[in-house]
């Protein structure tokens, strides 16, 4: 059996692959091995092997498409312009499709209805606050155990769901920003910040109620269907702005795909916050903050730089906030977190991200930025406390209030 | 027991893959022809090698190593149901000397990945061929691969002191050495480029080649890809040898500049990118002479790459060019030819002419300083015949620049590809000579059979391919 959803990699987009192999050492799994399989050349010969019936979805197919990070770092560096996402994301849903397991039916409960459901995740934080109240977190088993440890510490915030936030003078224009599924309640400070900056600019700010999660993570993972509804319900959700913006590279990714999972896509353009930030410095709406704040690692999530091809933003934001930028990994390999990969292939991901904290710690920085929530996770987990983590919008927001703050303490005495 | 089992009796059950997705990812490189391999195994040290030579041999199977399957000629392609010997973990870099400027590395380390590492001590490997940013020093040692600064420096047998190398029967000796004229016959000369058909190089000893103080790169935009070939030949005529001088024509430059937004010309039919290093007064002085020779030779437009991003940049869109294509059409056919340089214009027109005759889009990118041409015809192998189109139009090409004084193969090597047209190079004697080497080190045709030697290379050939088994009948 070939494939059978229409959602299967085509040949248009197999056959923009020539094999020079030239994405060979970006690939992280096939650094790590070595092995055609690991690599996007051989992941893209196989999918051509099953469409012309030389190969089968049997578990070597299963085995070689899991274990892929869709880093999307292949696709970034191909002169041929091969949609790797896109076909990896048709492999995985001929995947969901033919190899049906107990495993996939539990992910697809997990991405597809319990990410998106505000209650279910809203118990899911009590319950991790709890255990991060009593300290319990070496009692959770390992593969759950690291992205634990790599959490803020959670509760006592109220939500940004449904309500706005209005700039000083008459707003510029309405930005809808993504509460995301678990970025509002674990990473309640990126949005403040990300709010404050925004509307600082000049912008109204607007969580709207009806929307839920973008869906990246079950696309990721071959849930079609849903990943559709989820699509329609944000797209409906973001109807009346002019920017929907995310501060979480991984979603914003997948929010800009969404014209290919629902007709049209979303009728505002979509903005990751790191280049909306970045732009409005430029253009001059936001002020390059007075004062030099020491050196800032910069980690460039996959979904930012591969993905969406973003890489001067977040470095123009740390200097426009006093920070001195340093570089990490010239390669900027995947740190090993993508979204559930760290919790299906835990070692492959332990490996990673041990590479990546140790390419961190080794640039001296006292501080790493990161624009994804899944990233910051996996690099606090191996930081392992020491030292920060932050996005670089909330080090932005932070050095622009702390020089607020001094300009009126300033004006106060004269 | 059987070669799969003996094989995960050397390796363990984790580097020797036998499923039919993992042959059928190993049955090809980044050429056009596809193979499929019995099994691949992925040795970890010069001791697994020799055992897996050891036991290919006890299985009467050959071999066929390959580094990261960037090859154009199809030299790690399998012909028969071969064992192939990924060397791709043997990649370590061990003892860089940066006083003598040599270093011993493995044969699976990445070519940039080299230049890299030694950066610090202000050096680097200078064979850079286009795919460096992904193929390996075994594959460069293999092939004998050259690159766009080879004009100056030469290929890869000028940056190769001595290779450690496995024999048939699972042999392991050093070839050459660090000093300048190392006694004895040259079998380190012999290895390199022998494409894996001699024994499989397990450690190289490459030479460093000091970072120029200063580098500055031109990029020429002219009316006509001869006007560009014309300069070619002027710049060299006037004295200087760039490091490197590239010339790309329209078709490619916009296939790159689609992808890449380098700021290419993309209205100019051909574009010549020439890079000059060295002291600073040299470089300036050089620099002046190629704009003095390419505008008096037509260019409509010279500049200078402002900084070293630009000068990057530059680079990256003459390397990936060859990707770039994948974007026009499903398939490509990229040949590899030599002409005398003074040649080169005619070369050119006739190249044209012939991708022209068999009705085939032809581009080229290629390294005009040495005369190396990379004619590029696209295809789309689904269509019935157009691929028996693409070769009968590459071995008229082949013919034409054999004809003109030039050679088979620049820098990709033979492989399976040009090894049917040894015989425009070579006559039956010399041809025999080559056989005989192979034999004198692989008289059991173990190693990278059906590659470089055509059938019947040797004086009274048996055409035998692997080892007969003991006791049979023949």
């Amino acid at each position: 059996m070939a494939y059978v959803t229409s959602e299967a990699p085509t040949r248009r987009e197999l056959s923009a692959c020539v094999q020079c192999g030239l994405c060979l050492p970006h690939c992280p799994t096939f650094r790590l091995t070595g092995r055609e399989s690991a690599g996007p050349r051989g992941r893209l010969m196989a999918m051509s092997a099953v469409l012309d019936g030389v190969l089968t979805v049997d578990e070597a197919f299963d085995d070689a498409m899991s274990y892929c990070l869709q880093c999307r770092a292949c696709e970034a560096v191909c002169p041929g312009l091969v949609p790797f996402g896109r076909a990896m994301e048709g492999a995985r849903a001929e995947l969901d499709a033919q190899r049906p397991s107990t495993r996939r039916s539990v992910r697809k409960l997990i991405l597809g209805s319990v990410l998106p459901n505000r209650r279910l995740i809203g118990l899911a934080t009590f319950g991790a606050s709890v255990v991060q109240r009593l300290r319990l977190g070496r009692l959770l088993p390992g593969p759950i155990r690291s992205p634990f440890n790599g959490m803020r510490s959670l509760g006592g915030r109220q939500s940004w769901v449904g309500r706005e936030a209005l700039p000083a003078q008459d707003p510029i224009g309405t930005i809808g920003l993504l509460a995301g599924c678990v970025m509002d309640s674990w990473f309640g400070p990126v949005h403040d910040a990300t709010i404050g900056v925004l509307t600082a600019a000049g912008y109204r700010v607007t969580v709207p109620e009806q929307q839920t999660c973008c869906g990246a993570l079950a696309a990721h993972d071959g849930h079609t269907a849903v990943t559709r509804e989820l699509a329609e319900t944000n797209r409906n959700a973001f109807a009346d702005v002019d920017l929907v913006v995310s501060d979480a590279a991984g979603c914003t990714a997948h929010l800009k795909d969404y014209d290919h999972w629902v007709d049209g896509g979303f009728q505002a353009e979509v903005r990751d916050a790191t280049e909306l930030v970045a732009e409005l410095i430029d253009t001059g709406r936001l002020p390059i903050v007075p004062g030099e704040r020491g050196t800032v690692a910069v980690q460039d999530p996959c979904h930012l730089r591969h993905a969406q091809r973003i890489t001067t933003a977040p470095r123009s934001i740390l200097s426009a906030a006093g920070y001195t930028p340093l570089e990490i990994d010239p390669d900027a390999l995947c740190c090993g977190a993508a979204g559930i990969y760290s919790v299906l292939h835990p070692d492959t991901s332990q490996e990673l991200g041990a590479r990546k904290a140790s390419q961190v710690l080794g640039s001296g920085a006292p501080v790493v930025a990161s624009a994804n929530p899944g990233c910051e996770m996996q690099l606090r987990s191996h930081l392992d406390g020491k030292i920060a983590v932050a996005h670089p919008v909330e080090l932005y927001w932070r050095a622009l209030s702390e020089s607020r703050l001094d300009t009126s303490s300033r004006s106060g005495a004269l | 027991m059987s070669l799969v089992s003996d094989l995960i009796a050397v390796l363990g059950r984790d580097r020797v893959l036998d499923d039919r997705l993992d042959s059928w990812t190993y049955g090809k490189d980044a050429g056009v022809f596809r193979g499929e391999a019995d099994v691949v195994v992925l040795p970890e040290s010069t001791e697994e090698v020799a055992e897996i030579v050891r036991v290919a041999e006890r299985h009467s199977t050959s071999i066929v190593p390959r580094g990261a399957g960037t090859g154009l000629a199809g030299g790690a392609v399998p012909v028969d149901r071969n064992v192939i010997v990924s060397m791709i973990r043997m990649n370590e870099i061990t003892d860089v000397d940066p006083e003598n400027r040599t270093a011993w590395v493995g044969p699976g380390v990445v070519n940039l990945d080299l230049s890299r590492h030694t950066e610090v001590h202000g050096l680097h490997f200078a064979p850079d061929p286009s795919s460096q940013s992904a193929c390996t020093i075994g594959g460069n040692v293999g092939n004998n691969s050259g690159g766009p600064h080879c004009l100056a420096e030469g290929t890869t047998v000028n940056h190769v002191l001595a290779v450690e190398v496995v024999l048939a029967g699972g042999e392991v000796v050093t070839v050459g050495g660090g000093a300048p004229d190392p006694i004895g016959l040259d079998l380190r000369g012999i290895l390199v480029g022998s494409e894996g058909t001699l024994g499989i190089v397990t450690k190289v000893l490459v030479k460093l080649t000091p970072n120029a103080p200063d580098v500055r790169t031109l990029l020429c935009a002219f009316d006509s890809v001869e006007d560009a070939a014309r300069a070619v030949s002027g710049i060299i005529a006037a004295g200087v040898v760039p490091a490197a001088l590239e010339l790309m024509d329209q078709r490619m430059t916009e296939a790159v500049e689609n992808w890449l937004k380098a700021g290419l010309p993309t209205d100019a039919a051909a574009i010549l990118l020439a890079e000059v290093s060295g002291g600073t007064a040299a470089v300036k002085a050089e620099a002046a002479v190629i704009r003095e020779v390419a505008t008096s030779s037509g260019a409509s437009s010279v500049s200078l790459a402002a900084d070293e991003a630009e000068r990057q940049i530059l680079w990256k869109a003459r390397k990936s060019a060859f990707g770039a294509v994948a974007q026009t059409a499903p398939d490509y056919y990229l040949h590899d030819t030599t002409v005398p340089r003074t040649r080169l214009v005619e070369a050119m027109t006739e190249a044209y002419a012939i991708g022209d005759k068999y009705d085939l889009v032809m581009m080229n990118v290629f390294h005009a300083g040495d005369g190396n041409l990379h004619p590029l015809m696209t295809f789309d192998a689904s269509q019935p015949g157009s691929f028996e189109r693409v070769r009968a139009a590459a071995d008229e090409i082949v013919e034409m620049c054999v004809s003109k004084g030039g050679v088979l193969s620049g820098e990709h090597g033979i492989g399976k590809e040009k090894r049917d047209l040894m015989g425009l190079m070579f006559d039956a004697p010399a041809l025999d000579a080559q056989a005989r080497i192979k034999e004198a080190f692989d008289p059991g045709g173990l190693f990278n059979p059906h590659k470089i030697l055509p059938q019947g290379s040797r004086c009274f050939d048996f055409g035998r391919t692997v080892p007969v088994p003991d006791g049979a009948w023949i």
